[in-house]
């Protein structure tokens, strides 16, 4: 089974398989930078993209609607790099025809030889991780040895006293994954192949599935954190193509001035997605935060009858004085948990279920433990729960048949 | 250094001027552009020609009309204006004089 991404040659939909996609998007990309000095950039585009449009029009029937790697890598090869300069002075260039331009190009459309002008991000990539791909992100985006930095990683642990763990833990929530090709082309500031890559996260995936069987229990809990994860960046995924769909039908005026929108990803998109993460981990630190002061108190209250060390004015009733920190903590936690919720809608993984799944069993076990609590040692509660079993008997419990 | 490489500056040079040739004829679409070529020694791609073209446009030397298509959005005709056409004359004589002077060189 292949993806499928529905992409916008210059204001006509076309369904391209993940391969193909990469490809596409590595070929404009690359359009794009030769023509990053030439005035007529976005129209020059534009035509390539109509022009790759028609040609993709060649491989589809009413029975295929889906254009493959392999075909869209001849119509790469068949429509050429890009001209740089288009002043027709570029010495060596390849004109050579119908033989497949690919390395005959001179200079502008190379790969790497673009200097500082490719996206350098960074990225976790989880592909010969350890942990969670960090380390392995911080290599490709320094373009050194993985080693080297997991070294440092673990020289920076020892003397810092475990603050480096934390960076990597914080790390993890805030940078997105490398996941697309044009993702990984950014991790390592240069473009990527395509192909390579599907057949590097294949190989991945295998390797993942043999270390689970023998690594055996031990490794549960890093599989279930992973499937997890793995999840989020599916929804991710799935709303980020979205968003690229109401991107695409909402700039269609069919007119021939349209921007392309099957260029490489938004540069927006990653910052928005650093700025969420950001936001979810430290919401999610204060809420656990107040969760455990709050759990304190609640413990020091019932415990010792005062809340922290403070005992309670005589006039305030224990059970009141419960209550009142149970609504306490609902008000302080109220505009957290709707902030984070709100960061977990942008970033696009919204994965309250088993969260709020987790609130939930919290919630509920502290109203069993109150009620039972109050049942044994408040007097008042004890007195209303009596009165509501005679009331029970006298009403209910006499048809229904005798009860103790 | 084969043959096909010597002249590849040359071909390269030359296009401009097979280009104002093919579209001083009718106006054209890109494809058929590439379809005349493509048989010769000045085939070329996409990637070279439509940068190309948009030079020739900003230098006022062809334009293009929009045209409606039944597969899909309207497309570009080139056609040669003017100026382009006094510019073609032009190298028209300019082309002639260069093959005058290689014949008139050796035996």
């Amino acid at each position: 089974m292949q993806k499928v991404i529905t992409v916008s040659l210059n204001g006509n939909a076309y369904q391209l398989d993940e391969d193909a996609y990469g490809q596409l998007s590595i070929y404009l990309d690359q359009s794009a930078r030769a023509l990053a000095a030439n005035p007529d950039k976005t129209e020059i585009i534009a035509d390539l993209e109509q022009a790759i449009g028609e040609k993709c029009a060649r491989y589809l029937n009413a029975h295929k609607t889906v254009v493959t790697g392999a075909e869209l890598r001849l119509i790469v090869a068949e429509m050429g790099p890009v001209d740089g300069d288009g002043e027709a002075t570029a010495p060596g260039g390849g004109q050579t025809g119908s033989s497949t331009g690919g390395g005959a190009q001179s200079g502008t459309a190379a790969p790497g030889a673009a200097g500082g002008s490719s996206p350098r991000r960074l990225y976790q990539i989880s592909e010969g991780a350890i942990l969670s791909g960090i380390c392995n992100g911080i290599a490709a985006y320094c373009a050194v040895d993985v080693t080297l930095v997991r070294a440092i990683f673990v020289v920076s642990f020892l003397f810092t006293g475990g603050l480096a763990l934390l960076a990597y833990v914080v790390l993890m929530f805030i940078l997105p994954y490398a996941s697309t090709s044009e993702e990984y082309a950014a991790a390592h500031g240069v473009p990527f192949n395509a192909r390579t890559l599907v057949e590097r996260a294949k190989e991945k995936y295998a390797q993942f599935a043999q270390k689970q069987e023998w690594r055996g229990s031990r490794a549960q809990w890093r599989s279930e954190w992973r499937r997890i994860r793995a999840e989020w960046r599916f929804e991710r995924r799935r709303l980020r193509d979205q968003w690229r769909a109401h991107r695409r039908f909402g700039g269609m005026p069919g007119g021939p001035q349209t921007t392309p929108a099957g260029a490489p990803p938004p540069t927006g998109s990653y910052f928005a997605h650093v700025f969420s993460g950001t936001l979810m981990a430290v919401l999610g630190l204060v809420f656990a935060i107040v969760t455990i002061v709050w759990l304190l108190a609640l413990l020091s209250l019932v415990t010792t009858g005062a809340l922290l060390g403070w005992t309670l004015p005589h006039e305030i009733p224990f059970w009141a004085a419960l209550i009142g920190l149970v609504l306490l903590y609902n008000a302080v936690i109220w505009p957290i948990r709707s902030m984070r919720r709100a960061a977990y809608y942008s970033v696009g993984a919204y994965h309250g279920a088993w969260i709020e799944a987790w609130n939930g069993i919290i919630g509920l076990a502290v109203l069993i433990a109150l009620v039972w609590y109050g049942l044994h040692h408040v007097p008042e509660v004890e007195a209303l729960f009596d009165q509501l079993t005679h009331w029970w008997r006298a009403n209910v419990g006499s048809s229904a048949g005798d009860w103790t | 250094m084969p043959l096909d490489e010597k002249f590849s500056p040359i071909r390269k040079g030359l296009l401009e001027f097979l280009v104002l040739r093919i579209v001083s004829g009718a106006t054209v679409y890109v494809p058929d552009i590439l379809k005349r070529l493509a048989h010769t020694e000045f085939a070329t791609q996409e990637g070279t020609l439509y940068p190309l073209l948009s030079k020739l446009r900003r230098e006022g030397l062809v334009d293009y009309l929009w045209q409606e298509s039944d597969s899909g959005p309207p497309r570009k005709y080139y056609r040669l204006t003017d100026s382009g056409r006094t510019h073609l004359a032009e190298l028209d004589a300019y082309w002639a004089l260069i093959n005058k002077t290689i014949s008139s060189l050796g035996s």
